[in-house]
């Protein structure tokens, strides 16, 4: 059953260290002399470090509810904490070397970063309804101050405006999804929630309820048609911010839409390795049909695109469609494709942006004609860069690879041809527009010769980026193997 | 519930969404904001109504006495925001229209068929159990709230704070527009 809220304290140890690293950050900003010093900075990667220690070294065992049934303790929350805490570890570093964010303020930069981090690692944990919309507004609040943390910048402005206005949109529709559910149930537990509702046969109003909850979902993983803000929250906003959103709240998306859509409308089927539908709601071929759409909405918009930050916010919609395939199979194989695609796409991303952090930083531009002549100014960040595209674009032998096998092969494997058949054309898209810039860095004769310098630290991180992107693309195992085991402990 | 709660209930209910269609309405930002004050006063009779006493307390304290005031200040405070223009001009209409009435349809449909879990309960007074509730059950979201808070709070002043370098460019772009 549930465990108190004293004897959980022991298993919410990252969580401690997320927050208390937040305090930490506002004092040292109070007793500081300069707010612009990189003192923040460290600290951040302190206390996001010590936070990957926690979660990764207590293992979950077969998982526990925890604080009277408010979050749960298992496999799958471990996995999605590691990873979001992860990409912040990489974005800390990141912003630490951008241009964009230099001589301002930099304490509230983390603590926003931190924020997020708190709630993403509830949002991946939250099994009560009240815990979850709380944890998603920790996630959007501060993501939204991040957005436009470039103040007195215009289109910084602008992004975080058009993000607090969707933002609220979508979390609107989606509380009214909640009441729903609650008034159907009579309980804000997510696991109570679906054990009434399999007895009951309320369809249209669990119709409603799916497709709401949807909404506020759909928009935390930037899913076609809740995709509207990306574009401009990404183009606007700082780029180490643009990283982070691209693969932290994205991630955190994905692992609340997979808790509660596997556990409020569906059932185990202890054994198998399935779900089985507890309603005459088919909401497995809405999100099939919203996968389908967002990957090829975000492939055929991207090609078009000259802005390299918006032309890789497109990929990332693109990318949440490909991952939604793994969750519209009900199976766990299709779950586990989803995390280990969360993990492969987690690099090669943040190395992508990363590569952009570097080139704007001498640029001051993100444009593809910026990118002219890279493989000459700057040839270990060109090839680095090339990479991380090539992997986003699915050829072997990169990360990016191996996980789309994963997602077609259990696409194939559960029998939904049509959505495997849409999935391989986008990925003949993608690459089209993967490889303008590979041209353009290789290929054109850039305006400025002159040699862009790669700090020693800035090509160490490079490294460790491109890293896991080759090594995952031919030895995979083990990573498969711990996507495979954070599925099994899902404990509801 | 007999005729005078449903009259009560009609009464708060027309309240409600009458002043809400209002603030879509009206054009004058500053009546808009006034009609709002009606439209979450009326919220507060419906939770009245629901025998919700704390909830109906705080509405008015936190949303009739703290956000309107604050917005009717923003208000007032912002040049220019009397004559705001719009930079968005409205295209379909009539679909739009067409698509909101199916909504509404369905959205009354549902809630009026649908066999809601009803709880009958004798009328107590509630804020003990929510006292109770918020340190033991929902502890949690409780002490997460007041991160996210701590959050918002930084962000408000981030934002408001006369950022030099940053005012200044801004001005910058601002005059060349």
């Amino acid at each position: 059953m549930f465990l108190g809220n004293l004897a959980s304290l022991r298993y919410f140890l990252p969580e401690f260290a997320v927050t208390a690293t937040i305090l930490l950050l506002v004092v040292l900003h109070v007793v500081t002399k300069s707010p612009r010093s990189t003192a923040s900075g460290f600290l951040s990667l302190l206390g996001v470090g010590a936070a990957i220690f926690l979660a990764g070294v207590a293992p979950a065992g077969a998982g526990r509810s925890i604080f009277e049934g408010m979050v749960a303790h298992d496999g799958f929350a471990v996995f999605f904490k590691v990873l979001t805490a992860l990409a912040t570890l990489v974005v800390i570093f990141m912003s630490m070397d951008s241009r964009d964010l230099a001589g301002r303020s930099q304490a509230e930069y983390y603590i926003f970063l931190l924020s997020t981090l708190l709630g993403m690692f509830l949002l991946s944990s939250a099994t009560d309804i009240v815990m979850l919309y709380l944890a998603l507004e920790l996630v959007s609040i501060p993501s939204y101050l991040l957005a436009g943390y470039l103040k007195g910048q215009e289109r910084s402005t602008e992004a975080a405006m058009k993000y607090v206005v969707y933002g609220a949109t979508a979390s609107g529709v989606m509380i009214y999804g909640f009441s729903i559910l609650f008034g159907l149930t009579g309980s804000t537990q997510v696991a109570e929630i679906g054990r009434s509702l399999a007895a009951g046969k309320a369809t249209l109003p669990m119709l409603l309820a799916s497709v709401m909850v949807a909404v506020g979902f759909g928009y935390k993983i930037a899913a076609v048609p809740f995709h509207m803000w990306s574009p401009d929250v990404y183009e606007g906003a700082p780029t180490p911010a643009t990283a982070f959103f691209s693969v932290g709240p994205k991630a955190a998306g994905f692992a609340v839409l997979v808790r509660f859509y596997y556990t409020v409308f569906a059932a185990a089927d202890p054994g198998t390795g399935l779900w089985r539908l507890t309603s005459a709601v088919d909401w497995p071929f809405l999100f099939a049909a919203l996968s389908a759409l967002t990957m090829t909405v975000g492939n055929l918009v991207a090609v078009k695109q000259s802005n390299v930050k918006r032309l890789l916010a497109y990929s990332s919609i693109a990318h949440a469609g490909y991952m939604l395939m793994g969750f519209v199979l009900l199976s766990s194989a299709g779950i586990e494709a989803i995390l280990f695609y969360l993990v492969v796409y987690l690099f090669m991303n943040l190395g992508a942006f990363y590569v952009v952090v570097l080139v704007s930083n001498a640029t001051r531009g993100e444009e593809i004609s910026d990118f002219t002549g890279l493989g000459s100014r700057a040839p270990f960040a060109a090839v680095a860069l090339s990479i991380f595209l090539f992997a986003l674009t699915g050829i072997p032998p990169f990360s990016g690879f191996i996980g789309k096998v994963y997602l077609f092969a259990e696409v194939i494997h559960r029998g939904v041809y049509w959505l495997a058949v849409v999935a391989a054309l986008n990925s003949v898209v993608s690459l089209y527009y993967y490889t303008r810039i590979v041209r353009a860095m290789f290929f054109e004769e850039p305006k400025d010769a002159s040699a862009i310098p790669v700090p020693a630290v800035s090509g160490a991180l490079l490294v460790l980026l491109v890293a896991p992107t080759l090594i995952l693309g031919v030895y995979w195992e083990p990573v498969a193997r711990i996507a495979a085991d954070s599925v099994r402990m899902l404990a509801f | 519930m007999s005729g005078p709660a449903d009259f009560i209930f009609y009464a708060a209910a027309a309240m409600t969404v009458g002043a809400a269609i209002l603030v879509a309405i009206l054009p004058n930002i500053l009546y808009a904001a006034v009609a709002l004050l009606f439209s979450f006063a009326g919220v507060a009779g419906l939770y009245v109504l629901l025998s919700a006493d704390f909830l109906a307390a705080t509405q008015i304290l936190v949303y009739v006495g703290g956000i309107l005031v604050l917005l009717l200040f923003a208000v007032f405070l912002s040049n220019r925001i009397s004559d705001g223009k719009t930079t968005n001009p409205t295209h379909f209409r009539l679909p739009a229209a067409a698509i909101c009435l199916v909504l509404f349809g369905v959205l009354s449909y549902a809630a009026v068929s649908t066999p809601y879990a009803v709880k009958k309960g004798v009328y107590l007074p509630t804020t003990a159990d929510i006292g109770e509730l918020l340190m033991t059950r929902y502890l949690l979201p409780f002490e997460v709230a007041s991160v996210l808070l701590l959050a918002a709070l930084i962000g408000a002043a981030l934002l408001s704070r006369p950022d030099r370098a940053a005012s200044v460019k801004g001005e910058m772009e601002e005059g060349k527009r």
